[in-house]
């Protein structure tokens, strides 16, 4: 069932490159057609799952992965509907491209253990899927950033210097993207011990293990920190333009490494 | 009717000719009336700007056209003809609109891609079309060319890229800041490269300029001129703290800002970038200041490698331009070889209608006994007749775009229908041949 949004991401992806290599209006015309397509066929397998298992696909990774995979494409449409700025699509598509291949060649496996049907486990997962969606926004706004920096700072103004925003716009919508994020990580977080101490005396053997050592809390500590820095450093040492850009990056490069393999291969109790 | 034009332009005459045929001087209007008044033209319209001066007519016979407008020129401004004569040139039919829509195209600009000489080719137009001066002829011309502009600056990208120093240094400003809106620019000298470039942010909406100088009296001269605020020498470094953009065009032999300096404004928890324009020779700013992060430090030379590279883009832009030119020329051309066909079609109309006239004149006392209405249904119904003919032979010698079937069609219907021998030669002209 993924696989319909899935070929319909490829072909949106192909067309956002062919406009932001050609510039041409036409063909991003079609890239945004395609890609709220994409989008309405993503809403509309998200929601039969939901209706199928009475609620919304998140309690497996792969479902959360589909799920992520779909915040992650309305937040971009969002912005590029509101912005008119095409020009971050080309970077936002192969991340959905890669991400989406996952639930289409997994079934997804929509078992819901009863221990999840807390609301505090709702509120976490949705959280936490919202934040990651802000912070790959916040990351391909660093990519481009960085590029676009050293275009200028080399003196040698070319491809990605004719086709992005400026400089203080990606830095100002990276650093927004970023405290959005840092919201929701937040909340996600807090939440996630709540409801952990929660269900501690159920007796459930992966709830034993449900600490800083797991490999998938322990590492959503360290994303926290990253971004905390991040938005402490732009604000009380100056750090914006590259130094905000490159965490960004690096912070969502972590969020990824935490989101898909350690929670397919790593984690021993966080893995529902 | 022909198409000719007449003109000089960059390419063709020095400045003080240009100048002195210049006409907004002396009144275009007036110039246009004058012109499409004279017994050999039908149609006109002046482009007058400071690069060129051209006078596109329409006409019966172009070469006594060319001669008039030449006469026209020299009467018109007061320059003997001899003096004019070998830097006017002369185009008709298709080079003629190939140039005008060369001229829209901003292919034949000083400055390559330059987008404002299509406003003056539309002005020149509307006000040709004000004074009644225009017919279908230079109509057509004239929105063809508005179409070759606008596709050529929406299909290439001839236009890209800022192509003086001055520019480019606003352009890369925005690429830093996005909006120039509410930030400060600090001038370091009050030369004249600083002061151009100043006007540039200026008209950027920028939100302080601030001027400083060795000599005050300069600063503050300068100031008042471009509205800024002079801050005396000695504060440098408070005004340094200030700036999101800073020009330096001073005549100092050593440099005056130091990697220190900026270093030290840069480090007091600074969130904004500064962009360095150096701008004078020798350079004003240390070099190495540009390594510092979030420092852009750009001077004369690395603007003028941006402009060169940006006019060198547009040149291999030109060629993709001259495609789109060559396009409307071909469309242009099509159109005007249908419109050969009018006075066939107008012959021919002429012709049956005169038949039938003839006939209902010839059979007058025989439907004179027939009530009035009879007779007029008797007139109705020929009339239909006569029409439902032609419709037919119309649309297709209006269908018609190259110029030798029109001659083909026309020298036929001619012969089989013996319409007048001067209405086939107004067509030959009307064609405008290659």
């Amino acid at each position: 069932m993924n696989t319909v949004p899935l070929i319909l991401y490829v072909v949106a992806g192909v067309a956002y490159a062919v406009q932001f290599t050609r510039r041409s209006l036409s063909a991003s015309r079609v890239a945004s057609t395609l890609l709220i397509l994409a989008a309405f066929a993503h809403t509309f397998i998200i929601g039969m799952e939901t209706m199928r298992a009475g609620h919304v696909p998140f309690a497996s990774t792969t479902s959360a992965i589909s799920t992520f995979v779909w915040l992650l494409a309305l937040s971009y449409l969002y912005i590029e509907l509101t912005t008119a700025e095409r020009s971050m699509g080309v970077f936002i598509l192969p991340l959905l491209v890669a991400l989406q291949a996952i639930p289409a060649a997994r079934p997804m496996l929509e078992a819901r253990s009863p221990l999840l049907e807390s609301p505090w486990f709702g509120v976490h997962v949705s959280s936490l899927l919202f934040a990651y969606a802000s912070f790959a926004l916040a990351c391909m706004l660093g990519v481009t950033y960085v590029l676009q920096f050293k275009e200028i700072k080399a003196k040698h103004l070319g491809f990605f210097y004719a086709r992005l925003p400026s400089l203080n716009v990606l830095d100002e919508m990276n650093l927004r993207a970023v405290k959005i994020g840092w919201l929701f990580l937040t909340v996600g977080l807090i939440t996630g011990a709540i409801w952990g101490s929660q269900i501690q005396p159920s007796g459930d053997p992966r709830m034993q293990s449900m600490s800083l050592g797991d490999p998938k809390i322990f590492v959503a500590v360290v994303c926290w920190a990253l971004y905390s820095f991040e938005i402490y450093a732009q604000r009380a040492i100056g750090w914006r333009g590259r130094r905000a850009a490159w965490l960004s990056a690096v912070g969502f490069g972590i969020v990824l490494l935490n989101f898909v393999p350690v929670s397919y291969f790593f984690t021993t109790s966080h893995n529902f | 009717m022909q198409l000719l034009l007449v003109g000089v332009s960059h390419r063709t005459a020095p400045v003080e000719l240009r100048e002195r045929l210049d006409f907004s001087a002396r009144g275009v209007d007036r110039a246009l009336v004058a012109l499409a008044g004279a017994p050999a033209h039908h149609e006109a319209a002046i482009v007058s700007t400071c690069n060129r001066v051209e006078l596109y007519v329409a006409c019966d016979d172009a070469a006594p056209a060319q001669v008039a407008v030449h006469h026209f020129l020299s009467d018109f401004h007061g320059i003997p003809g001899d003096q004019l004569a070998p830097h006017l040139y002369a185009k008709v039919g298709p080079d003629a609109a190939q140039h005008l829509f060369r001229v829209a195209a901003g292919l034949d600009s000083l400055v390559m891609g330059e987008p404002q000489v299509l406003g003056q080719v539309k002005d020149a137009f509307s006000l040709a079309s004000q004074l009644g001066c225009t017919g279908p002829l230079l109509n057509k011309l004239f929105h063809s060319a508005f179409t070759t502009g606008k596709r050529v600056r929406s299909e290439t990208t001839l236009s890209a890229g800022a192509v003086s120093v001055s520019y480019a240094a606003v352009a890369l400003a925005k690429k830093i800041f996005g909006n120039l809106k509410g930030r400060t620019v600090l001038v370091l000298g009050a030369g004249e490269m600083g002061k151009l470039t100043a006007i540039h942010m200026k008209s950027q909406g920028i939100g302080r300029l601030i001027i400083t100088s060795r000599t005050a009296a300069h600063a503050a001269a300068l100031a008042q001129t471009i509205e800024g605020t002079a801050m005396p020498w000695e504060s440098l470094s408070e005004s340094l703290a200030e700036a999101d953009i800073l020009i330096t065009a001073t005549g100092s032999t050593v440099p005056i800002v130091s990697r220190t300096m900026i270093e030290q404004i840069m480090k007091a928890g600074r969130q904004r970038p500064l962009f360095i324009i150096d701008i004078a020779v020798p350079r004003d700013v240390e070099a190495s200041a540009g390594d510092l992060e979030q420092v852009f430090l750009y001077n004369i030379d690395d603007l003028q490698a941006v402009v060169q590279e940006n006019l060198s883009k547009r040149g291999t832009e030109a060629s993709q331009a001259e495609t789109i030119v060559v396009e409307e020329v071909d469309r242009f051309i099509g159109w005007l070889n249908s419109r050969g066909a009018v006075p066939t079609v107008v012959a021919l109309r002429q012709r049956f209608e005169g038949i039938r006239q003839a006939e209902m004149r010839r059979l007058e006392p025989k439907l004179a006994g027939l009530p009035p209405e009879a007779r007029a249904r008797v007139d109705e119904i020929t009339r239909l007749i006569v029409e439902k003919l032609l419709i037919n032979p119309t649309e297709q010698l209006k269908a018609i775009s190259d110029a030798d079937t029109v001659a083909a069609y026309s020298d036929a219907l001619n012969r089989l229908f013996g319409l007048t021998a001067e209405d086939a030669s107004e067509e030959s002209t009307l064609t405008g041949r290659r």
